[in-house]
C-alpha cells in the first residue's frame, strides 16, 4: 500500500494540477481575492456557514456544493459549510420555505449564536419565486425569519454566490 | 391480447398508445391482477382526477405497461356522489402503496384496505381533512391559525415502533449535516446494524401539482424544470410531451434531435457526479474531488450551450427555443477531455481495494423486491431489471440511436456504481451518434388552441428513472389536473429495504448510491 501510494506521488498520478482544471474567468479570481481580503478582515479568517434547504428544487444546493470543488475550493478562503448551526456564522436558506419546512428552520435559526447573518439564496426565497401563491409555501424566507441578504439567480451560479458574499461583506463594513 | 380486461370494461377509448379501460370498481383488483401476474405488467403510476366538473365524478387511474409492448393499459374508475372509497391494491401489489395514501391525503378518497392508512404527504402542519388537489378546496381563516408554528396537532405523525431487548431509535433530521435536502429518518437498531428505517419525507411539498393548476400550460414549463434540478430537462422534457400529445402537435425532428441530446448531457453530468458523490459516502476525497471536477467541466458547457448550468429555458411546448447543434465543436472537444478523465477516474475507482470494499454487498436490493416495490431507473436495473423508457416506449429519436439497457443482477451499491458508468459511457456515444446526421425542420411548432377535456401522459428516462407527466385541460383548454410521478416516489419506499442489516455508517453511502431527489418525491 504504501509502495503504492509513493509510486503514485513519483508518478504524480491522481493529482489535478490547476492545469487540468476548467479555467475561472479572470474577474472570477479577482473576486475571489476580495473575498478573502474581507474575510481575514471581518470574520477572523474564517466564514461559517450553515446552509439550510427550506423546500428549494435542489439546484441551489448543487451549486453550494459547486463552491467546494477543487475548481472554485472556497475553503483555500477560510469559508466552509458546516454541519451545525451552532458552528455557523451565516445561514444561508434556499427554498421558498414550504410550509412543512417552516418550524425546522425556525429552530436552526434560533439555534445558531449571535450575531447571526441570514442570507436567502435563489429567487423563490425572495418571494416564493415560480411557487408563488401556491398554498404549501410561505412565500419567501423574510415572512419567516428576518433576512440580511439575497442573492437571486435560478439557481445562482457558483460566481454570483461568490459576488453576492463579496457585496455582503461591503455591506456589514459599512 | 388483454380480451379479458377489455371483457369488464364499460367503455374504452384509445388515444395515441395509450388505451383507457373504464371498469366498475368491482372489477379493478381482478383487472389488475390479470394484468400484474399474467402479463406481467409493471404498474407504472396511479392517480387521481377531480372530473367533477364534467360529469360529477372523480376518478382513479391505474397505468400498466407490458414489457416488450409500445401501449400503455390504463384500467380507470369513477366515484360518484357521497361513496368515495376505492379498493386497495396495495396487498397484491405492493408498489400502489404509496398512490394510494397520496390520493387519500389529496383528494380525501378513502383506499379500502390499505394497511396502512396513515397520512403521507400532508403533515401536522396542515389540518385534518384537508385535500388539497380537489377544486372546492381553498385555504380559510380558521385553516390558517393551525398552520404553521402553532400548530394544532391534530394528525400526530406515529413512527413504527421496533421493541426489543438492544432496539434504540436514532432519530435523524429534517435539517441534516451536509449541504442536502430535508427528510427525517428514524432508524431502529440494534447495536451498529439497522433493522429497520422509516424515512418521513414531504418537509419540501410546495404543492406543484395544485400550483400547475393556477397556470397555463405554457407557463406550466418554467414549474416543471423547477421540481427537481438536477432533472430539470427530463421532468421539462416529459411535461411538455405530455402537452403536445394532448393538444396534437407533432413537433419538429430538430427539436426532437435537440430535445434527446440535452437528455443524455443531463444524464451524463448526473451519473459522473453521483459516481464521484459515493466518494464522500467512502471517505475517497480525491475519488470525489475528480469526480466534482469532471461534473463541474459538464456543468459549464451546459451554461456555455443553453445559458443555463441546469439546462433550463430550452424546452417550450411544441418544440425548443435554441439550437443547440451548432456549438457541436466545443461539445465534442469537451466530451473528448471528459471521456479521458472519466476512464482515468474509474480505473482509480475499481482500482482501490477500499473503496470497492465499501461498495460491495453494500445496501442490497433483491430483484424480487425491486419489482414488487416498482423501483426504477438506475436502482432497478442495478437489480436485475432491464426497464428503460428509452427502450420500452421509445420515444424522440432514441429508435434510431443504438443502445443497450444496462443492468447487473447484483443489487448492491457497487452494482449502482456499474450501471450508472455503463450508462455514462452509453450516453457518449449517443451524444457523439447524434452528431453525425442533420436534422430537418424548424425549432418549434406552433401551438394552436389545446382542445377541451383532453388528456394525455408525457414521460422520459430521466438520470433517476422513468419520469411521467399526465395532463388534462377543462373546458377552457386551462390545466384541469396535471400529475407529475418522478422517480423518487417510486424509489424511496425501497431505500429501507436496502439498508436493513447494514450498519449505520453505510446509511449515506447506500442513499447516495440510490441519489433520490426529495423535492421531486415531495411535489
Amino acid at each position: 500500500m504504501i509502495k503504492e501510494i509513493f509510486k503514485n506521488l513519483a508518478a504524480g498520478k491522481n493529482v489535478i494540477s490547476k492545469a487540468d482544471l476548467p479555467a475561472l474567468s479572470a474577474e472570477e479570481e479577482k473576486k475571489l481575492i476580495d473575498l478573502q481580503k474581507g474575510i481575514d478582515r471581518i470574520f477572523g479568517k474564517s466564514l461559517r456557514i450553515r446552509q439550510v434547504d427550506a423546500g428549494s428544487c435542489n439546484a441551489c444546493e448543487w451549486e453550494c456544493t459547486a463552491l467546494t470543488n477543487p475548481v472554485y475550493d472556497i475553503q483555500r478562503f477560510g469559508i466552509d459549510f458546516v454541519a451545525s448551526p451552532r458552528h455557523a456564522d451565516l445561514i444561508l436558506v434556499t427554498g421558498p420555505v414550504s410550509r412543512q419546512m417552516e418550524l425546522a428552520l425556525k429552530k436552526t435559526y434560533l439555534a445558531t449564536p449571535e450575531p447571526r447573518i441570514v442570507v436567502a439564496c435563489g429567487d423563490c426565497t425572495i418571494d416564493g419565486g415560480v411557487y408563488k401563491g401556491s398554498y404549501a409555501v410561505t412565500n419567501g424566507v423574510a415572512n419567516v425569519i428576518p433576512v440580511d441578504y439575497y442573492i437571486p439567480g435560478c439557481p445562482p451560479s457558483p460566481g454570483d454566490l461568490l459576488s453576492g458574499f463579496l457585496k455582503l461583506l461591503v455591506t456589514i463594513t459599512k | 391480447m388483454i380480451e379479458k380486461v377489455l371483457d369488464k370494461a364499460v367503455k374504452t377509448r384509445e388515444h395515441l398508445n395509450e388505451l383507457y379501460i373504464e371498469i366498475s370498481k368491482e372489477h379493478l383488483k381482478k383487472v389488475c391482477m390479470y394484468l400484474y401476474e399474467n402479463k406481467d405488467a409493471l404498474l407504472r403510476l396511479i392517480f387521481a382526477s377531480d372530473e367533477r366538473e364534467i360529469d360529477g365524478s372523480f376518478r382513479v387511474y391505474y397505468v400498466f405497461s407490458i414489457p416488450g409492448v409500445d401501449r400503455f393499459f390504463i384500467p380507470l374508475i369513477s366515484l360518484k356522489g357521497d361513496d368515495l372509497s376505492f379498493p386497495s391494491i396495495t396487498e397484491l401489489i405492493p408498489s400502489a402503496h404509496w398512490y394510494e395514501r397520496e390520493i387519500q391525503d389529496m383528494f380525501g378518497l378513502v383506499p379500502e384496505g390499505h394497511p396502512d392508512p396513515r397520512r403521507l404527504l400532508l403533515h401536522e402542519a396542515f389540518p385534518a381533512q384537508s385535500h388539497p388537489l380537489r377544486k372546492d378546496w381553498g385555504i380559510s381563516d380558521d385553516d390558517l391559525k393551525e398552520w404553521g408554528e402553532g400548530l394544532a396537532r391534530k394528525e400526530k405523525n406515529e413512527f413504527m415502533k421496533v421493541e426489543g431487548e438492544g432496539v434504540y431509535e436514532i432519530p435523524v433530521g429534517p435539517v441534516h449535516a451536509g449541504i442536502i435536502e430535508p427528510g427525517h429518518f428514524r432508524f431502529s437498531a440494534i447495536g451498529e446494524t439497522i433493522f429497520f428505517l422509516e424515512p418521513r419525507l414531504f418537509y419540501t411539498h410546495k404543492g406543484t401539482e395544485k400550483h400547475f393548476e393556477g397556470m397555463s400550460f405554457t407557463e406550466g414549463v418554467r414549474l416543471a424544470e423547477r421540481v427537481s434540478g438536477t432533472s430539470s430537462f427530463s421532468h421539462s422534457s416529459a411535461y411538455c410531451m405530455a402537452v403536445e400529445r394532448m393538444a396534437g402537435i407533432e413537433i419538429p425532428e430538430k427539436a426532437k434531435a435537440v430535445r434527446t441530446l440535452l437528455l443524455e448531457m443531463e444524464r451524463l453530468y448526473n451519473h459522473i457526479g453521483d459516481i464521484g458523490n459515493m466518494c464522500a459516502g467512502t471517505g475517497l476525497a480525491v475519488g470525489y474531488s475528480r469526480g466534482a471536477v469532471i461534473k463541474e467541466r459538464l456543468m459549464q458547457l451546459n451554461d456555455r450551450i443553453t445559458g443555463s448550468r441546469y439546462l433550463r429555458g430550452i424546452n417550450i411546448v411544441g418544440g425548443v427555443t435554441q439550437d443547440i447543434f451548432i456549438y457541436a465543436e466545443d461539445i465534442l472537444s469537451i466530451l473528448d477531455l471528459v471521456t479521458k478523465e472519466y476512464k482515468g477516474l474509474m480505473k482509480l475507482l475499481l482500482g482501490t481495494v477500499s473503496h470497492v470494499e465499501r461498495l460491495e454487498n453494500t445496501g442490497r436490493l433483491s430483484k424480487d423486491i425491486a419489482m414488487k416495490m416498482g423501483v426504477t431507473g438506475v436502482a432497478a436495473r442495478a437489480s436485475g431489471s432491464n426497464d428503460d423508457i428509452r427502450k420500452a416506449h421509445t420515444h424522440l429519436l432514441y429508435d434510431r440511436l443504438v443502445f443497450e439497457a444496462h443492468s447487473s443482477a447484483r443489487g448492491d451499491v457497487f452494482a449502482r456504481m456499474m450501471v450508472r458508468a455503463e450508462e455514462a459511457e452509453c450516453s457518449i456515444s449517443m451524444i457523439e451518434a447524434l452528431f453525425e446526421s442533420s436534422y430537418q425542420g424548424g425549432l418549434a411548432e406552433e401551438v394552436k388552441e389545446i382542445p377541451q377535456h383532453a388528456s394525455a401522459l408525457g414521460y422520459s428516462e430521466s438520470p433517476r428513472g422513468s419520469l411521467f407527466y399526465w395532463v388534462m385541460s377543462d373546458k377552457n383548454g386551462r390545466p384541469l389536473r396535471v400529475k407529475l410521478r418522478s422517480p423518487s416516489f417510486c424509489n424511496w419506499p425501497a431505500v429501507p429495504f436496502a439498508v436493513h442489516g447494514n450498519i449505520v455508517p453505510d446509511f449515506p453511502l447506500c442513499n447516495k448510491s440510490f441519489n433520490l431527489s426529495y423535492s421531486g418525491c415531495d411535489m
